[in-house]
């Protein structure tokens, strides 16, 4: 499953990410690590981005980018 | 993407001098921190992503002083955007051993150690002396603890110092942290301490690339192979983070709160980003503003044009007549004092843009507006240049720089000045004054105050529908993403408000004072010279001017659009800055009237007839007319030239004066012939 088969408060465990190098790159430095914990938080309508926390900061990530993050099932 | 971005200009930094930067996060504080230690006053703004350009100034200290550097925010030395290429190309430069600093504040949010200290992590590769500025102290949660100290020395900077920018606490430690740091020697590394001894046997065989520092090549090296696939991609993000989670487990005590744990601002989004709910109350918060600008500033304006009138009286009556006389009554105060009356509205408008900003609530609205901004071949983060396009074009075009793709940067761009600017309100202002009635429609709703909503609704959505039409041909398509950080609401600091508040103000009575009173009083000239040789034959002298020639000139190529020479002349002066339209109309009244009082503008364009019909020159189809002339017009050079520095090419600006007026010239001739054509004068 990905990041956006959460719904708004449920939390998940990144597997891997699978984006292209420039995006994977970003979201690693951004600290999402493969076994960290995100949160979802809120979706915006019709697949818009998505908010997320990981760590102690609250990002907002495009729908299809959050796609390319794997979660562990 | 990067041979895109224009280059960044090199600062005058001289070798061998004592200088210090400021590196980190966007919205860390650096900007704040900055301002503290120099005196300036660069904006501050709890958004990421409002220092786009580098700053320099000169900090105080008992050991003498030091120029300081600030930079735009950067989460990594990995380029997205073109503020942060500034940034990575600066460190570079530096690694090459080019005029670096002698001492680097680092700052980080001490609310977010981990993922601030990832960038420090790389900036002590470059084996410069590194100070920590732990900001946001005050901000903790209560139970959370950090060993300072300890911190400094397992990650071998030279301190950390803990301090809270937005309550002015801890800079006097900085200071001399900073002093000391450059006096005492800091032990270089050859290794950085998160790779092992494998990985560097490993990466040593590899060039180094021209760096200073054998650390910084290394780890250049295997960004290098990251870069070309011959390394796992998260390599350095994970070794890295390996390394400082470690530290931080030793230096850190945290309370019950958990990283994941759901903060205040998190509540307040629950409301103010709703799925629905939250643009239906963006829409309402624009609607708002930019009615209140109009019902607001009645009262401090109409105060501001008793002085004015007063002021003028006076001198009047204490000058001995002549020309010296009429030039200061006639042309600078009839002129200036036109537009400072519009001052209250000016400082209403900054003031909310300002609020929006500073409480974290524009960041919100980026990611609630991503997508539709995407769907017009825009992006989230447009919305704030957009914004301050309202304010003002320049800022707003510079704040592009965030814009990761291109493309999209360069379409929000083009369409900016479309946003009516602060320069738009007198012309608007004025016109909706004195030919739009001021009465209640739809039970609440002013007509007036609607009109001005009007007006920037349509220079909005045409600016939208443009971004669509111009996404299609312009540029190739790069990849684009929207990764935001969205700061938590914060009580904007009344200081920091009140102060951005005061320097558009001010810069709005500079702008009168010089380029406004300037052309007055060269148009006071062209208005009352020739003077007509028979003062009893009927000529009417201003008619006979040099200026009123010049009008009466452009008069076939506007005619249709309603306009006559007086406002011919005053869309060429407006060249200069829209609002000289306004002081323009002034002096050609006031000389025209050549009274002994200033003329009072409103009742002057109400009551103007023309000479031989006696029909009134202006009506409110005319007046809407010239409103929607200036709400497309490209009358700033300043805007121009921007766009060319940004661009890096003159097509763009060409390309936008020849949109813009082609869009000018027919909106207002849509409006004024059709309205005639449905029976209105
Ligand atoms: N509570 C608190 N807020 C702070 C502190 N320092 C800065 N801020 C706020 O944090 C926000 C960002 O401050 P800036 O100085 O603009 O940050 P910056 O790092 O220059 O940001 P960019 O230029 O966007 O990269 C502003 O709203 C500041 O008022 C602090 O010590 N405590
Ligand atoms: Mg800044």
């Amino acid at each position: 499953m990905t990041l956006t088969d959460l719904s708004p408060g449920e939390t998940g465990i990144i597997l891997n990410i699978e984006a292209d190098t420039t995006l994977s790159n970003r979201l690693r430095e951004l600290g999402l690590l493969d076994g960290i914990a995100v949160r979802m938080v809120k979706m915006a309508p019709l697949k818009g981005p998505v908010e997320i926390k990981v760590h102690h900061s609250y990002l907002s990530i495009r729908w299809d980018d959050a796609q390319t993050i794997r979660l562990q099932s | 993407m990067k041979h895109h971005f224009a280059s960044s200009s090199n600062t005058g930094s001289r070798d061998g001098e004592h200088w210090v930067a400021i590196v980190g996060n966007p919205n860390c504080g650096k900007t704040a921190i900055f301002n503290l230690l120099t005196g300036l006053n660069q904006k501050v703004s709890n958004y990421p992503g409002i220092t786009v350009e580098k700053k320099e100034g000169f900090a105080r200290t008992d050991d003498g002083d030091f120029r300081l550097l600030d930079l735009p925010g950067t989460y990594s030395l990995s380029a997205e955007s073109f503020d942060e290429e500034i940034v990575s190309e600066q460190i570079d430069q530096w690694a090459k051993g080019m005029a670096p600093p002698s001492v680097i504040i680092s700052v980080v949010d001490a609310t977010n150690l981990g993922r601030n200290l990832y960038l420090t992590s790389q900036l002590q590769d470059l084996n410069i002396p590194i100070v920590i500025a732990l900001n946001m102290v005050d901000q903790l949660e209560d139970h959370t603890q950090i060993d300072a100290d300890k911190l400094a020395s397992k990650m071998g900077v030279a301190a950390v110092i803990p301090l809270s920018a937005k309550l002015n606490e801890g800079l006097d430690n900085l200071k001399n942290a900073v002093v000391n740091a450059r006096k005492g020697k800091q032990s270089p590394l050859d290794s950085p301490p998160w790779m092992d001894s494998e990985m560097v046997s490993d990466l040593k065989s590899t060039e180094q690339n021209g760096y200073v520092s054998a650390r910084f090549g290394l780890a250049q090296s295997m960004r290098n192979k990251i870069q070309s696939g011959t390394m796992e991609r998260d390599q350095e993000a994970i070794l890295r983070y390996r390394w400082i989670d470690d530290i931080l487990s030793q230096v850190t005590h945290r309370g019950a709160e958990t990283p994941l744990a759901s903060s205040r601002s998190e509540q307040w989004d629950k409301i103010l980003t709703h799925q629905w709910g939250g643009p239906l109350i963006f829409v309402g918060i624009l609607y708002f503003i930019f009615q209140s600008i109009f019902t607001w500033a009645t009262v401090p304006m109409d105060m501001i044009q008793l002085g004015m009138d007063n002021f003028s009286t006076f001198v009047v009556n204490n000058m001995p007549e002549g020309m010296l006389r009429d030039i200061l009554v006639e042309g600078i105060i009839g002129g200036v004092g036109a537009i400072v009356i519009f001052l209250p509205q000016i400082l209403i408008l900054s003031f909310f843009l300002t609020l929006l900003e500073d409480t974290g609530y524009m960041a919100r609205v980026a990611f609630m507006l991503d997508k539709g901004m995407t769907k017009m071949g825009l992006h989230g983060k447009s919305v704030l240049p957009l914004m301050s396009g309202y304010a003002c074009a320049i800022p707003g075009i510079m704040s592009t720089r965030t814009i990761d793709s291109w493309k999209e940067r360069l379409v929000t761009i083009l369409i900016l000045p479309l946003m009516s600017c602060s320069a738009r309100l007198p012309v608007y202002t004025l016109l909706i004054g004195a030919f739009i009635p001021s009465v209640t429609v739809g039970g609440y709703f002013n007509l007036q105050g609607l009109t001005l909503v009007l007006m920037y609704f349509l220079g909005t959505a045409v600016a939208l529908i443009l971004a669509k039409v111009f996404s299609k041909w312009v540029g190739e398509k790069s990849s684009s993403s929207f990764i935001m950080e969205l700061p938590p609401y914060r009580a904007p600091i009344p200081k920091s408000v009140l102060r951005h508040v005061f320097i558009r103000g001010k810069l709005f009575l500079v702008n009168a004072g010089k380029v406004i009173m300037a052309i007055s009083i060269v148009l006071w000239f062209l208005a009352s010279f020739p003077k007509v040789d028979n003062p009893n034959s009927d000529v009417n002298p201003i008619q006979h001017s040099y200026a009123g020639q010049i009008g009466h000139a452009m008069e076939p190529v506007i005619r249709p659009l309603g306009f006559d020479w007086k406002i011919g002349i005053g869309l060429l002066t407006s060249f200069a800055a829209r609002e000289v339209m306004v002081s323009t109309m002034a002096t050609i009244y006031n000389v025209e009237d050549a009274g002994e009082e200033a003329v009072n503008l409103r009742e002057a364009m109400q009551t103007d007839v023309h000479p031989e019909t006696g029909a009134p020159t202006y009506t409110p189809l005319v007046a809407l007319a010239l409103m929607v002339f200036y709400v497309f017009a490209a009358q700033c050079m300043a805007t121009f030239a921007i766009v060319r520095q940004e661009t890096n090419s003159w097509k763009w600006p060409m390309f936008m004066v020849v949109y813009m007026t082609a869009l000018a010239y027919f909106g207002a001739m849509a409006v004024y012939q059709g309205g005639k054509l449905l029976g209105f004068s």
